[in-house]
């Protein structure tokens, strides 16, 4: 274990002193948060060339305060003013010019119930719609001059809604409704994004491991090390290696992605944090890791080059992403028998827990642990498998490994 | 003399073939002593073996009496050979040292000392990538004696190097041994091996050919021959005292003389028919021995039949 810990202290530091490693530490997260703010970016940049929308009220009424407050709580980009001005001579004023609109509060459309609005010919799209948040207050505003109490008011302006409510599945929707409605959900999904983001990035260093085993029989320097320590010493010390480069990884990109979430979606994200939860997730997290550290290693090692691999090895750096041919449908139904299927296929049942986890109010623990103990059972397996695969692997120069050969290897 | 390692009855097979079958050597300290054999003879194998990379299917290897391999005691420079890329010199090597769990101080210190030696004084900080390949093979055999080995194994040494290098390495190996250092070579380069050794065990496809001393197989094996350039009939030829066999190739003619010949007194019976252009004694070469060997031309084998 002393030598693993030697070799792991190497992987780091000769990792950590590598330039493209670097770049690749910073950049990974870098381009992730740019691509998933790009939306927000581009959406954010248009209330920026809006100009805001002047306003021209005709106030009859004594409405103009509630009118301010109104605006003001709903945060319009409105420029309100007060006008005198004649009827005829504001129309003048409307056809020169741009983004402004003429409210009249008369008597006449109280009592209507009719409010004219004049707008420029260019205007917001957007305006119209916002024009109606004025409706409830200035309904409020009308009741309470015909004389009614607080509490006739509030009943009035009671909405009635028609609630779906189905007989034979009464239990299950009342169940959803909590979903939805009972819990905040994102307790759920902030610790899970987090979870998400260590598997992400661990499982992005043992890709790193495949280039790295690969590296040890391309460089030629697997048998000078071999001479002071054992294959299974080197095996372990590369996952441990790789494993503190991926908790790097993680917490550069967390030490990214918080701040921004911090500033952009304006949530509490430690609050959410600190929960029981985290520990499981970070516990799937690293068994995902394991397993895939296990499968790069050995595949790694029967490789002479990165750029020959051949199908049957190409297809094994695939499997990390088969988690993702699942989070459709684990999404829309995350207890049917897909999601189920996921959690109990050892390379998508990190992915697909995590995220089921994410979505379920209540959690399956029977389901949860039974895809953990198929975790760790494929885990020992797997180091077994990638030991012996290692061991003969890493001194073969010059070729890559067919899966016969493998097997050979594994059966010996 | 004390033995460092004691190879005993090694079998291994490959998919059913026999690679080495049944070797023994020892290996003492303070000696070195050369591995050799044609390519595919199982010289790279029997060190594997030696070094635990692999397991011999039958036989035995101790260290010192262990069966455990002392790790930190050996320095191994294997044939197939490499550094990191893009790491610098004195990482990989502390790196190295700090495996065999040699206090990095002094593997600094040592390192630093070896490199001035090996003419790589103000490398310490370059990149291994920006090594030629001759400095990249200085930096391994550094790396392989840095943690002062009690055993050393080095499979090609010479490959590669230049000959300012090759008496640099040479010159070095000797200090090892001459220090107390078992050493195990293999090399290709007949005439270092001759120069170097005093030991040597020739393997041919897994079998023992020769072993034992310098001296001695010199003695046993490198008889004299005499070269003759003139034409000469091979009858006259064969018909001389002493001759062993003969080969004859236009106009040159090899006399094969036999062990116990008398030099001076064989030269003075030549009869005067022969043509002689030109005329060379000396002893067959570690190189002629071997290339006999690795050809099967069965001339040891005659040899070996007669010491019989």
């Amino acid at each position: 274990m002393r030598n693993a810990m030697k070799v792991a202290k190497w992987e780091v530091k000769r990792n950590l002193r590598n330039k493209s490693f670097l770049i690749g530490l910073f950049l990974t997260p870098v381009l992730f948060l740019a691509f998933m703010f790009l939306g927000s970016i581009f959406g954010g940049s248009e209330p920026e060339e809006e100009v805001s929308t002047r306003v021209l009220i005709s106030d009859e009424l004594g409405v103009t305060d509630v009118i301010e407050e109104t605006v003001a709580a709903h945060d319009l980009n409105w420029e309100l003013e007060t006008t005198e001005i004649g009827y005829e001579e504001i129309l003048e004023v409307l056809k020169e010019a741009e983004n402004t609109a003429y409210i009249v509060f008369e008597q006449e459309g109280f009592e209507n119930g009719v409010v004219p609005v004049h707008t420029s010919e260019e205007i917001s799209p957007y305006f119209m719609n916002q024009v109606q948040v004025l409706e409830v207050p200035l309904k409020t505003l009308q009741m309470k001059k015909l004389g009614l109490t607080e509490e006739q008011l509030a009943a009035f302006s009671k909405q009635l809604t028609f609630e779906e409510k189905l007989i034979d599945e009464t239990e299950e929707t009342a169940e959803e409704e909590s979903n939805l409605v009972g819990t905040d959900p994102l307790e759920r999904i902030i610790p899970g994004a987090f979870a998400g983001i260590i598997l992400l990035s661990i499982i992005f260093s043992g890709m790193y491991i495949f280039q790295s085993a690969s590296q040890e029989k391309k460089d030629k320097v697997a048998e000078i090390v071999l001479s002071s320590l054992t294959a299974a010493e080197l095996m372990q010390g590369k996952i441990i290696g790789y494993f503190i480069l991926g908790m790097i990884q993680a917490v550069v990109f967390l030490g990214f992605g918080i701040p921004i979430a911090l500033w952009k979606l304006d949530i509490p994200i430690f609050d959410y944090l600190v929960g029981p939860e985290i520990l499981l997730y970070v516990l799937i997290a690293i068994l995902g890791y394991l397993l895939f550290a296990a499968l790069f290693v050995g595949v790694g090692a029967t490789m002479a080059d990165m750029s020959s691999a051949g199908n049957f090895q190409g297809m094994v750096m695939m499997l990390p992403f088969l988690p993702f041919v699942f989070i459709g449908p684990v999404i829309s139904d995350p207890s049917g028998l897909i999601a189920q299927i996921g959690t109990y296929i050892p390379f998508t049942a990190p992915g697909v827990l995590l995220l089921r986890l994410t979505f379920l109010e209540e959690w399956p623990w029977i389901e949860i642990v039974i895809s953990l103990v198929i975790l760790i059972v494929s885990i020992w397996l797997f180091m077994k498998l990638a030991g012996k695969i290692f061991k003969t692997g890493i001194l073969m120069y010059g070729k890559n490994a067919t899966p016969k050969e493998i097997w050979k290897w594994i059966r010996s | 003399m004390d033995a460092f390692l004691k190879v005993d009855y090694l079998k291994k097979s490959f998919k059913n073939v026999e690679v080495l079958k049944g070797v023994s050597f020892e290996v003492y300290k303070g000696e070195i002593m050369a591995i050799l054999g044609p390519n595919g003879a199982g010289k790279s194998t029997t060190i594997r073996n030696i070094m635990g990379i692999m397991y011999p299917d039958e036989g035995s290897i101790t260290f010192q009496g262990h069966t455990e391999i002392p790790r930190n005691k050996i320095g191994y420079l294997p044939e197939e050979r490499g550094l990191y890329k893009n790491v610098k010199v004195m990482d990989i090597l502390l790196y190295l040292a700090e495996l065999k769990n040699y206090p990095i101080k002094k593997a600094k210190e040592r390192a630093l000392t070896y490199l001035k030696k090996f003419g790589l004084e103000g490398k310490e900080n370059s990149s291994v990538e920006e090594l030629s390949k001759g400095m990249g093979q200085k930096v391994q055999f550094i790396a392989s004696i840095l943690h002062e080995p009690e055993f050393l194994i080095l499979d090609e040494p010479f490959s590669g190097l230049d000959p300012v290098s090759q008496e640099l390495f040479k010159e070095e190996i000797r200090n090892l041994a001459k220090g107390g250092t078992a050493i195990l070579l293999s090399s290709h380069q007949m005439n270092l091996v001759e120069e170097m050794c005093d030991r040597l065990f020739l393997i041919h496809r897994g079998q023992k050919v020769i072993y034992g001393s310098m001296d001695n197989v010199k003695k046993e094996y490198a008889n004299f021959k005499c070269t003759i350039r003139g034409k000469n009939n091979l009858e006259i030829l064969h018909g001389l005292p002493e001759v062993q066999r003969v080969e004859q190739q236009e106009e040159t003619s090899i006399l094969y003389l036999t062990k116990d010949v008398n030099v001076a007194s064989w030269l003075k019976h030549l009869p005067e028919q022969l043509e002689i252009n030109e005329l060379s004694i000396d002893r067959i070469s570690l190189h002629e021995i071997f290339i006999d060997i690795a050809t099967d031309k069965n001339m040891l084998r005659e040899e070996v039949a007669i010491d019989a």
